[in-house]
């Protein structure tokens, strides 16, 4: 397919979320690894997959390329039925968690496979490989060998390779995890860059939550072959609504609260062990009734802590327990008496280290900006509530 | 204490270098009773009795096995006939191997067990066993007779077909083993990685699990290629004088015509190949070893 | 639709049908000779027909009888258990020493422990029977232990090689910070570790030994005739199912050993020929 051709198509089918699934569900043997599954990937856009492992996210993604058939449901390709469509014939582009570069070809042999493979003629072959080779900064090792590449240098080939085919859709098998930190962090930005240039709709899978947030226009999380949530990064980050999500995105502080009463808008919530307080507000949630427990999550950015000198009286009290210094923060654990288990706070270091940290058994004072305290979903557990 | 640690530190680092004295007994033994005999059969080799019976040095021997168009024809024999077992092999082995690897799941082991068992039965009981099956009066002509496909006995055995078949049945379990042990160590994401990138699947087999699968194949082919050079029972159960190769005949120069020297030189024609076998399968060993 | 979804996953399966049917008409050929040989062995028939119409154990009691296919099989398992052991102490030695070595000059010293396996073993057996008659030992038991040895050695060095390498240093280096000296390193952690990798590959080398035509036939004297050379002797002068019978009992005891190698460190050393 010419370019011309496939700008064309893009044209005809605006609008067309580049990646639908409708229903899509795969079982082996008597494991469910995918329950019924639907979500779109606007057409242009980067979504993650994310989840632990054994979540459904690679069984969605050997689906989607064709490896897997799905035991029911449908897959659409820039609104074409791809769902029994051998792999071959889905023009996709896929980067495997190792590479997957094929280790008796050149780099310039394994780049050009595609083009082969589609019978494109030599003198096109050569000069799109050439020129994906310069994308991705590699003319000069084009007659390397894989294993004569370092890891982020194979990365960039595994990632020529399979762009050079002008695919509808690019797939991310976790491609960064073989990387270490620094690396990783600059390919993260690279593909993204690479990724935003050409347009393409991106389906990527990792279980990095840093990942994710950082890469994506949008999120997929699930766990156990099901979606929990979707939505923009900061969507998922500020609004998770389940206890999983806030856990698997960031650190979260899982509080069971009591519900003291029904406010215009909200309800006002109480910490266990706070029971003579006014206890604090949360907007925009479905109504409880009175004296239920529920489920309530901050993050420890959002703890703010002073000594309970400077703290106002009606401020919850807890005790520090722990204390590591982390650079940028200190992180404190505290400790408060009908609580289970210690709450984490982040302190910012704003000027000399020592003027922010708090000693081990100090008292302090808690508090938190209305808006940053979210009622999870979930019914708690019996070892939450206190 | 540091004095201690530094006689030990400096043990450690002669150990280094002579570390390998427990290998001595060893080597010792396969000197005397194992390169010494061969050296030794190559000098018999070279000497033939004279008119008078005495021992003369003379290239003989040798002589007759590469100018003797009979010799010349059964060393030919001999290649050919280790070649097309190899070949064959390959062909059979491979889908097996291939099968192993990828479908068999937890039959795997019991098919390691079935392919294994046979080598661990006698070769003579396994070859009588095609015996039982090609004869005259055997499973296969008494079945095709009952099934009406044919009418009189089909001539199977003393005949080289029979030989290829007795061949294969022994080796082709080596060629299965090679081949799986280096079919294992292939990703399947390297496959998928070309079926997503539009080959189908017969060229992906081709352009990438074939190429990548070549050292299983050349340690596998060396292997039954080296096994089928130096056996003779086949030949002499199945074949019944129809294939005569170089270790059938330097079994009835042996027994039969007790002719030693002549033995000994065609067994060192069966050394060489075997040696230019031995030689190629390490340059494949150094190379996987490089290349790791 | 869902024409095309059972199309398609048959269109996937198919290959792999075809595969498997290739697979199980290939086990059958493997097969076949074994399993008619024990069929025949139980016939009662004098020649040997198929299909077996009446079964007993006639030619198992012929096997009580004519004692020459009993006897040597017993001489075989002799020979093939001393020359297991002998190979054992010159090999195991070795196989430590050369595991842990990186020197060029280990790797030329196991390539000659490993090279009677290369060598064509008839040549062997006429080379060593010049020699051993050279030395005066002539056909004896002892020549043949000494032969036996030879291609026993590659075996258990071999095995021994694979599994020592395969556990690595770190139990050993363990032990050492604990205190252990090199002797109680060696018998509590050592040998504990490779002690089933000695016993496969030896179980091997008997394995090997018992069906050893090719270097047997050359000894071959009333006192001194192993299993195989007696079964092809008795194959060359009649054609009856005693033959079978022997290399039933033969395949019994094969299995034995090939399930307690199973056991022990699993079948996985049978396999690299290098």
């Amino acid at each position: 397919m010419t370019q011309a051709t496939a700008k064309a198509q893009s044209s005809v089918t605006a609008g067309e979320p580049g990646l639908r699934l409708r229903d899509v569900c795969k079982s082996f043997g008597s494991v469910a690894a995918l329950q019924p599954t639907s979500f779109d990937v606007p057409a242009g856009t980067l979504c993650s997959l994310l989840g632990p492992s054994g979540c459904g996210k690679t069984t969605t993604l050997r689906i989607v390329a064709g490896f897997e058939l799905p035991d029911a449901g449908q897959v659409l390709i820039r609104g074409e039925d791809r769902t029994y469509d051998p792999p071959q014939r889905r023009k996709l582009g896929m980067v495997f968690q190792n590479y997957s570069l094929f280790p008796h070809m050149t780099v310039a042999q394994n780049v050009a496979f595609g083009l082969r493979m589609a019978r494109v003629n030599r003198a096109e072959t050569e000069a799109r490989t050439r020129r994906m080779l310069d994308i991705v900064h590699l003319p000069q090792h084009a007659d390397r060998y894989p294993h004569q590449l370092s890891g982020g240098q194979q990365q960039r080939v595994a990632l020529a390779r399979s762009l050079v085919t002008e695919p509808s859709m690019l797939l991310l098998d976790e491609p960064l995890g073989a990387l270490d930190k620094n690396l990783r962090e600059q390919m993260q930005f690279e593909i993204r860059q690479l990724q935003r240039e050409i347009g393409i709709t991106t389906l990527l899978v990792t279980h990095d939550q840093e990942e994710a947030l950082t890469m994506s226009d949008m999120i997929v999380v699930m766990d156990r072959g099901r979606i929990l949530q979707t939505g923009s990064p900061a969507e998922v980050y500020e609004h998770p609504r389940t206890r999983f999500v806030s856990e698997f995105l960031g650190t979260s502080n899982i509080i069971a609260c009591t519900v003291a009463g029904a406010e215009e808008g909200g309800l006002r919530l109480r910490l266990p062990g706070d029971e003579g307080s006014s206890g604090f507000f949360v907007a925009d949630v479905p109504v409880r009734p009175v004296g239920s427990t529920v489920l309530v999550a901050i993050r420890p950015e959002h703890l703010r802590i002073v000594p309970a000198g400077e703290a106002g009286p009606s401020e919850p009290r807890a005790t520090v327990s722990g204390h590591v210094f982390r650079g940028a923060t200190h992180v404190f654990q505290l400790q408060r008496p009908g609580l289970d288990r210690p709450l984490m706070a982040y302190r910012q270091i704003t000027g000399p280290v020592g003027e922010t940290a708090l000693p081990v058994g100090a008292e302090v004072g808690l508090s938190w900006l209305p808006g940053t305290a979210r009622l999870l979903e979930d019914e708690p557990l019996r070892e939450d509530a206190a | 204490m540091t004095a201690a640690a530094a006689t030990s530190g400096r043990r450690s680092r002669r150990a280094l270098g002579a570390g390998l004295w427990p290998v001595l007994p060893a080597v010792i033994f396969l000197l005397l009773f194992f390169l010494l005999p061969l050296a030794e059969n190559g000098l018999q080799s070279l000497y033939v009795p004279d008119a008078a019976g005495k021992l003369v040095f003379s290239l003989d021997y040798y002589a007759r096995l590469f100018t003797d168009g009979y010799y010349l024809g059964v060393l030919g024999r001999t290649i050919w006939v280790s070649l097309l077992a190899t070949v064959i092999c390959i062909l059979i082995g491979y889908p097996v191997a291939f099968f192993m690897v990828r479908h068999a799941g937890r039959w795997n082991g019991l098919m390691i067990f079935l392919l294994v068992a046979p080598l661990l039965t006698s070769i003579i009981m396994r070859t009588f066993g095609w015996n039982v099956i090609l004869a005259r009066n055997g499973v296969l002509n008494s079945t095709l007779i009952s099934l009406g496909l044919i009418e009189r006995p089909l001539r199977l055995l003393q005949d080289p077909s029979a030989v290829i078949i007795g061949l294969v049945h022994v080796l082709v379990p080596f060629m299965v083993i090679s081949i799986a042990a280096v079919l294992k160590g292939i990703d399947t994401r390297l496959e998928e990685a070309a079926e997503l990138l539009g080959a189908s699947r017969w060229r992906t087999f081709r352009e990438i699990t074939l190429p990548l699968s070549l050292d299983g194949i050349a340690t596998g082919a060396i292997v039954v290629f080296m096994l089928a050079n130096g056996s003779f029972l086949t030949m002499l159960l199945l074949g019944g004088g129809s294939v005569v190769t170089l270790p059938l005949l330097i079994y009835q120069q042996f027994l039969l015509v007790q002719n030693l020297g002549f033995a000994a030189a065609m067994g060192n024609v069966l050394l060489v190949l075997a040696v230019i076998s031995l030689f190629l399968q390490l340059r494949l060993i150094r190379r996987d070893g490089g290349a790791s | 639709m869902t024409a095309t979804a059972s199309w398609r996953r048959l269109e996937r399966r198919l290959p792999t049908l075809l595969l498997l049917a290739f697979v199980l008409i290939f086990f059958a050929f493997l097969l076949a000779p074994i399993v008619f040989v024990v069929l025949v062995s139980f016939g009662d028939s004098e020649i040997i027909a198929f299909p077996v119409t009446s079964y007993s154990l006639r030619w198992y009691h012929r096997l009580l009888e004519y004692r020459p296919l009993l006897d040597s099989l017993w001489f075989s398992l002799k020979l093939a258990g001393a020359s297991a052991v002998l190979a054992a102490l010159f090999g195991v030695p070795a196989a430590l020493a050369l595991a842990r070595s990186r020197s060029g000059l280990a790797d030329l010293v196991s390539t000659f422990l490993l090279a009677p396996l290369s060598i064509p073993m008839i040549l062997l057996g006429i080379a060593l029977l010049y020699k051993l008659s050279a030395i005066g030992l002539g056909i004896s038991f002892t020549s043949l232990l000494i032969a036996h040895t030879v291609v026993s050695i590659p075996y258990v060095v071999r095995t021994v090689v694979a599994v020592y390498r395969g556990i690595g240093r770190n139990y050993e280096e363990a032990a050492a910070i604990l205190g252990a000296s090199r002797r109680q390193i060696f018998t509590y952690v050592t040998l504990p570790l490779i002690g089933s990798g000695i016993f496969s590959g030896m179980l091997f080398a008997v394995l090997i030994s018992l069906d050893n035509l090719s270097l047997s036939l050359f000894f071959g004297s009333a006192q001194t005739n192993t299993l195989p050379v007696v079964m092809l002797s008795y194959l060359q002068n009649q054609f009856d199912p005693a033959i079978a019978a022997i290399g039933t009992v033969q395949m019994v005891i094969a299995l034995v050993a090939l399930l307690l190698i199973e056991r022990t460190v699993g079948l996985k050393f049978m396999s690299s020929p290098s």
